[in-house]
């Protein structure tokens, strides 16, 4: 045992402090709350830099010195077993970094001040739970709890229509679980009682290749069958079509921060699942749906695309983009080769940081305007002449735009460009087409920026002010993320190099 | 020569750490941004004016500088992948970097008169420094991802400098054309990369001659088709798209809504002279594609179907830009006919010409100014007579106009007359060429014609609006808005590019004199890069190479004494053709706008159809935007979205659940029946927990999953057991 050994249960914790500390603040004092949530979550951040400052970048699986195994539930051999490791150190620091850039832009909460942060802390303590876990159980533990914050998160503090898009939110990622919850049993009994049989690190490397299963009558492979079973819990969450349709309503009704939680964190919480768990566990199977996963991350990127097109609502024409931008990860992760997983995985986080920004300069202006028509549905401007009214809005807004869509010197255009070396040369055709995903991507964006920001500023955005210092600090984080990431990928890719490396060695032995 | 990466990059980083620092203090210190700025660029023009004048010192054609730092590498034990960025000069780099900084350098000195007024004066610069920056970058850039890195830095340049005035309503739109336009192009040009990537596992361009000398693209297809001409294809796509050629070139003309410095800058200097130079760059690949004929063919559309839209256009910027497409026209008719040297000439000849052509109309557009709208004019029916009161601009817009129009003596007459010259080489070895060749010379007389009739228009005859007339000052000579027009007037003279004309080049080697123009830049000697080492993944043993081989001044250019003399003999034909051609195109413009002997309104009435359809630009952003956009992709997308929200959620989706819901019924008597009965008490228990919390919103449906988990976990360990 070393010194750093408890990091990743303070980690884990630490937001869970910050609740407790919040049940013991009053509720009158609203101040208070958000301040205590501020420090926590800056010691959070600050905790996860610290793992990221201890991460030894050579060594290709768990980082042993931080590992925490506890037996949990002796009987069925559940283990309290956190690790962390190439592929989820990125997705750690970003969810440090964002829940507390998002304590920043909640600042202006009123509903019920108190329940808001500590549900919200909640949330951060469970995401950390779904990265570090590396027990089966635990992490399906993680997973279940964290859709109770983000339900109530959605359905108190949301839109006009939060309920709905709150159940719906639900219902859809509870469908996954299930099938996930099924795919776990199955692992549990297949691999035997004796072993640790819910450790994942213990189940990966293709131990069930060769097993069958006969469900009246027919006959199964193990692998095939669960993986779909693993697949589609994941898929809800990325989300992959045709599971997509939560995700525009519940980004519209969820309040700013959640909306950037929920695009910047948990979806990335589907494909890291595929990586961490369908992937490793299911090898055979997965290069046997590797084409299929190429085509639904093909649809994702066309299909939100043209959709967001579509959309008159900015926030939900940001959604779609989420919707196209994921289907790059799926991309990158059926390419299954060294390029295209890295692009996959530095997506996911490059991904975070630009939809993030997305998110919360809409946030910024929902706050000024009350509403997010590009186009009001009688077909009137809803906004206009932006650029001239708030020029520092603008700028930002400019840049959180461009890294969106991938432009070089930006943070996306690297992980884009890696998945398209990767999966140039097994699907030449998908990348035909799913380069025209990037010219889509443009085009949303750029249409939706000259709607809203060029010509003469229309009478109701006249009041509106520019941001404040506040939200600039809050921005200036993410501003620099895109920037320096864009121009020097190599913190990040340097991380998850060996893991995933270790990943794709084992996977092309299939 | 010791060059290395660190003593090269400052002309990269000067104007980009300017633009770094100007971003934050431009609002300010104004004065000192653009202070920054000027400095920057110029220390940049000292720099590359070093390389340049050492290149020509060496006087060697297959000189070249090559260094590489690796940016990121992600290779784990047998998967090998890394990624270098570095610099590679050779005597084209050289070239092409000091005239980028020269041009880029007076752009911005003139900027800081034309500029002044303006609300923001010092944006501007910070934009301008990033653009120079990027592409001064482009230029140095030893691979393909580098410069397509620094290809979309410059769209976005571009979009900011073409939005520059974001209060207008079009600022809006032609910055979105351009930026969209020239991506549809990028998209091609990335799928190039990515199959050069798959063949040659490298995107340097050492690597890819190498690969090409070695014969790795034999045998290699991309969808069915040759890699070579994919992959060739893809990058000449994006020579399309940046270089506005047909059908991509609808951008170009609406990017005159930026600032006039900066149409200078798009049109002469950076932006669409980076399409051109990356097809010179990719040449032998083009040839191995077997794509010369489809790039002349682009070349020949280009040059002659924009000379025939500059005809009828009345605003002077739009003649200019117009004038631009059709030149890069000329330039890819060039790389077309293998005219690499001429094609290259004609970059750097009409950069300089076509920035002191932007910069003089700018000159007088800024001197035109309605005290009844407060605007400034740049409609040529109100202007006429400006000669009297601007006879500066009016030389220097001269010498370019008969730079451009193609007069001997002039530096555009040397560069053009040499790619005519070389497509009619091509025509008479191949007979399908005529028709590139054809439609160039055409296109040159055409040429002539409407560039005459801007001058006509602009600075003869008797001033057309008097009033404006009347207001307007007489030119005074300030040094910022001056000096760089009379520069860049001295070198439209032919002279400083070749020196045939004067039957001697400039250049004295061992006592022979050569052209300096014609004897450095060649064709790249794929040949000389056989022996680079070749591995998987294109990794080179040695950091940097720099070699340098023995060079031969070899005046056929590689080709037999009877070949070279059945050229020369072509050419000098061409020559004549051109001259009689320019000529007759000026004296026709004379008899209309001049003597106004001819009146073109005959032409019009007799012509009305054809007129309209230049007017319209052949219809061909009607196609684009109310065709293809407003027809076809916006109600496909509304159409898709509807079924999205409108069916597939609403009714598949939401339906769903309703069956769930009637569903529940059964379920709430198993329920009864079976959980809260049957079920051991600590997996009911937290059945209900869950109940508890969320009853309040949605009963029936949650507790239904939770069932349905059971069902389905006992149906399973039911059917595993047997």
């Amino acid at each position: 045992m070393q010194a750093s050994s408890n990091l990743l249960n303070w980690i884990l914790w630490m937001p869970f402090i910050g609740v407790l500390g919040i049940l013991f603040i009053p509720k009158a004092k609203e101040t208070a709350i958000r301040v205590w949530s501020l420090i926590n979550t800056t010691v959070t951040f600050a905790l996860t830099l610290v793992l990221y400052a201890k991460f030894d970048t050579t060594v290709p699986g768990m980082q042993v010195p931080f590992n925490i195994s506890v037996p949990w539930i002796k009987s069925f051999n559940i283990f309290y077993k956190l690790g962390v490791d190439g592929i989820s150190l990125p997705m750690i620091v970003l969810t440090g970094l964002l829940f507390l850039i998002c304590v920043l832009s909640s600042w202006t909460v009123k509903k019920q001040v108190k329940a808001y942060f500590a549900l919200f802390l909640f949330l951060q303590s469970t995401v950390f739970g779904v990265f570090f876990a590396m027990d089966f159980f635990l992490f399906y533990v993680y997973w279940e709890v964290m859709l109770i914050p983000m339900f109530f998160l959605i359905g108190i503090w949301g839109g006009e229509n939060r309920e709905y898009a709150a159940v719906k939110f639900f219902l859809y990622t509870f469908l996954g679980s299930i099938l996930m919850l099924v795919g776990m049993v199955a692992l549990y009994y297949a691999s035997g009682k004796g072993i640790d049989s819910f450790d994942i690190l213990a189940l990966q490397g293709g131990k069930f290749s060769d097993l069958t299963l006969t469900i009246f009558g027919a006959t199964f492979s193990f692998a095939k069958l669960f993986f779909v079973f693993l697949f589609i819990g994941f898929a809800i969450k990325v989300p992959v079509f045709p599971f997509h349709t939560w995700l525009p309503h519940a980004h519209v009704q969820a309040p700013t921060a959640i909306s950037v939680i929920l695009a910047g964190v948990l979806l990335k919480m589907g494909t890291y699942g595929f990586l961490r768990i369908a992937f490793p566990i299911f090898p055979e199977a997965t290069i046997y749906f590797s084409d299929a996963i190429a085509w639904l991350g093909l649809i994702n990127v066309i299909y939100g695309a043209f959709c967001a097109m579509a959309q008159t609502d900015v926030k939900k024409l940001v959604a779609y983009s989420s919707v196209s931008h994921m289907g790059f990860v799926m991309l990158g992760l059926a390419a299954l080769t060294v390029t295209g997983v890295n692009g996959a995985v530095l997506q996911m986080f490059n991904h975070g940081t630009s939809t993030a920004m997305m998110f919360l300069m809409i946030g910024v202006l929902y706050e000024r305007s009350h509403h997010r028509w590009i186009v009001r549905p009688d077909g009137s401007k809803g906004f206009g002449g932006l650029y001239t009214q708030l020029p520092k809005f603008s700028i930002i807004f400019i840049i959180a735009m461009f890294a969106s869509m991938g432009l070089p010197g930006l943070s996306g255009f690297i992980s884009e460009a890696l998945i398209f070396l990767g999966i140039y040369e097994r699907f030449t055709t998908i990348t035909v087409l799913a380069l025209l995903g990037l010219l889509l991507g443009a085009a949303y964006l750029l249409w939706m920026f000259k709607r809203m920001f060029f010509g003469d500023v229309i009478e109701e955005c006249k009041s509106y002010t520019d941001m404040n210092a506040r939200e600039i600090f809050y921005m200036l984080p993410l501003c620099v993320a895109v920037i320096v990431f864009g121009i020097y990928p190599s913190p990040v890719l340097d991380v998850m190099r060996a893991s995933v490396g270790n990943l794709v060695s084992m996977l092309a032995k299939f | 020569m010791d060059y290395t990466i660190s003593t090269v990059a400052p002309i990269v980083l000067l104007p980009f750490f300017a633009f770094a620092i100007n971003a934050f203090i431009v609002k300010k210190f104004t004065k000192v941004a653009v202070f920054l700025s000027c400095a920057a660029i110029l220390g940049s023009f000292f720099f590359a004016s070093r390389i340049f004048f050492d290149f020509l010192n060496v006087f060697a054609t297959d000189y070249y500088i090559h260094k590489t730092f690796t940016w990121f590498d992600l290779s784990y034990g047998e998967f090998p992948f890394k990624l270098d960025m570095g610099i590679y000069i050779d005597n084209m780099t050289a070239t092409m970097l000091f005239m980028v900084t020269g041009v880029a350098s007076l752009i911005h000195i003139f900027s800081t008169y034309y500029m002044k007024e303006d609300a923001r004066y010092g944006r501007f610069f910070v934009y301008v420094s990033l653009f120079t920056s990027a592409m001064l970058a482009l230029v140095l850039s030893e691979n393909l991802i580098s410069v397509f890195i620094f290809w979309e830095l410059m769209g976005f340049c571009s979009y900011s400098l073409i939005g520059f005035y974001y209060e207008k309503e079009g600022a809006g739109n032609a910055s979105m054309k351009a930026f969209m336009t020239t991506r549809v192009g990028d998209v091609f040009f990335l799928f190039g990369i990515l199959a050069i990537w798959s063949v040659v596992g490298s995107v340097s361009f050492v690597d890819i001659y190498a690969a090409l000398a070695n014969g790795a693209f034999d045998g290699q297809y991309a969808l069915g088709i040759s890699l070579a001409t994919v992959a060739g294809l893809g990058i000449f796509m994006g020579t399309i798209g940046k270089s506005a050629q047909f059908p991509l070139q609808v951008w170009l003309p609406d990017a005159m809504f930026g600032p006039t410095p900066c149409s200078a800058l798009i049109h002469a200097a950076t932006m669409v002279a980076a399409g051109v130079y990356l097809s010179l760059r990719c040449y032998p690949l083009m040839e191995a594609g077997g794509l010369t004929y489809f790039i002349a063919c682009i070349g020949g559309i280009t040059a002659f179907g924009a000379a025939t839209i500059a005809l009828v256009q009345t605003d002077i910027k739009a003649v200019l830009a117009y004038s631009t497409i059709s030149q890069l026209g000329y330039m890819v008719l060039g790389v077309g006919v293998g005219s690499y040297n001429a094609a290259f000439m004609h970059l750097i000849t009409h950069a300089v010409f076509k920035a002191c052509l932007f910069l003089s109309a700018g000159s007088v557009i800024h001197s035109l100014h309605d005290h009844h709208t407060h605007a400034h004019v740049q409609e040529m029916p109100r202007m006429g007579g400006l000669r009297k009161k601007m006879p500066f601009t009016f030389l220097a817009m001269l010498f370019c106009t008969l730079a451009i129009a193609g007069i001997p003596f002039f530096s555009g007459f040397v560069s053009k007359d040499r790619i005519l010259g070389d497509a009619l080489v091509a025509a008479t070895h191949d007979a399908k060429y005529w028709i590139p060749s054809v439609l160039g010379f055409a296109g040159a007389f055409l040429t002539a014609f409407y560039m005459f009739r801007m001058m006509f228009l602009t600075f003869f005859g008797e001033p057309r609006d008097k009033d404006l007339y009347e207001h307007t000052h007489k030119e005074k000579l300030s040094w910022n808005r001056n000096v760089p027009l009379l520069i860049l007037s001295v070198f439209t003279l032919g002279v400083f590019f070749s020196g045939s004309l004067t039957g001697q080049g400039l250049i004295k080697v061992a006592d022979k004199k050569y052209e300096w123009f014609q004897t450095l830049i060649e064709k790249p000697h794929i040949e000389n890069f056989t022996n680079r080492s070749k591995q998987a993944f294109g990794f080179t043993t040695e950091k940097s190479t720099e070699t340098f081989e023995a060079s031969h001044y070899d005046a056929n250019h590689g080709l037999s004494e009877e070949e070279a003399h059945h050229v020369h003999h072509i050419h000098h034909i061409g020559a004549l053709v051109s001259i009689v051609i320019a000529f007759s195109g000026v004296f026709i413009a004379a008899m209309m706008y001049f003597w106004r002997s001819w009146n073109p309104g005959f032409w019009v009435s007799t012509f009305s159809r054809w007129y309209r359809a230049l007017q319209n630009k052949y219809y061909m952003d009607d196609l684009y935007i109310k065709g293809i956009i407003q027809k076809g992709l916006i109600p496909f997308n509304n159409l898709l979205a509807f079924i999205d929200m409108g069916l597939y959620d609403r009714y598949a989706i939401d339906g769903w659940e309703k069956v769930n819901r009637a569903l529940f019924t059964v379920a709430k008597w198993v329920d009864n029946l079976i959980v809260d009965t049957a079920m051991v008490d600590g997996t009911g228990a937290s059945v209900r927990f869950f109940n508890v919390i969320l009853r309040t919103l949605q009963s029936g449906k949650i507790q239904f999953y939770f069932i349905m988990i059971f069902l389905v976990l006992a149906g399973y360990i039911w059917t595993l057991n047997i």
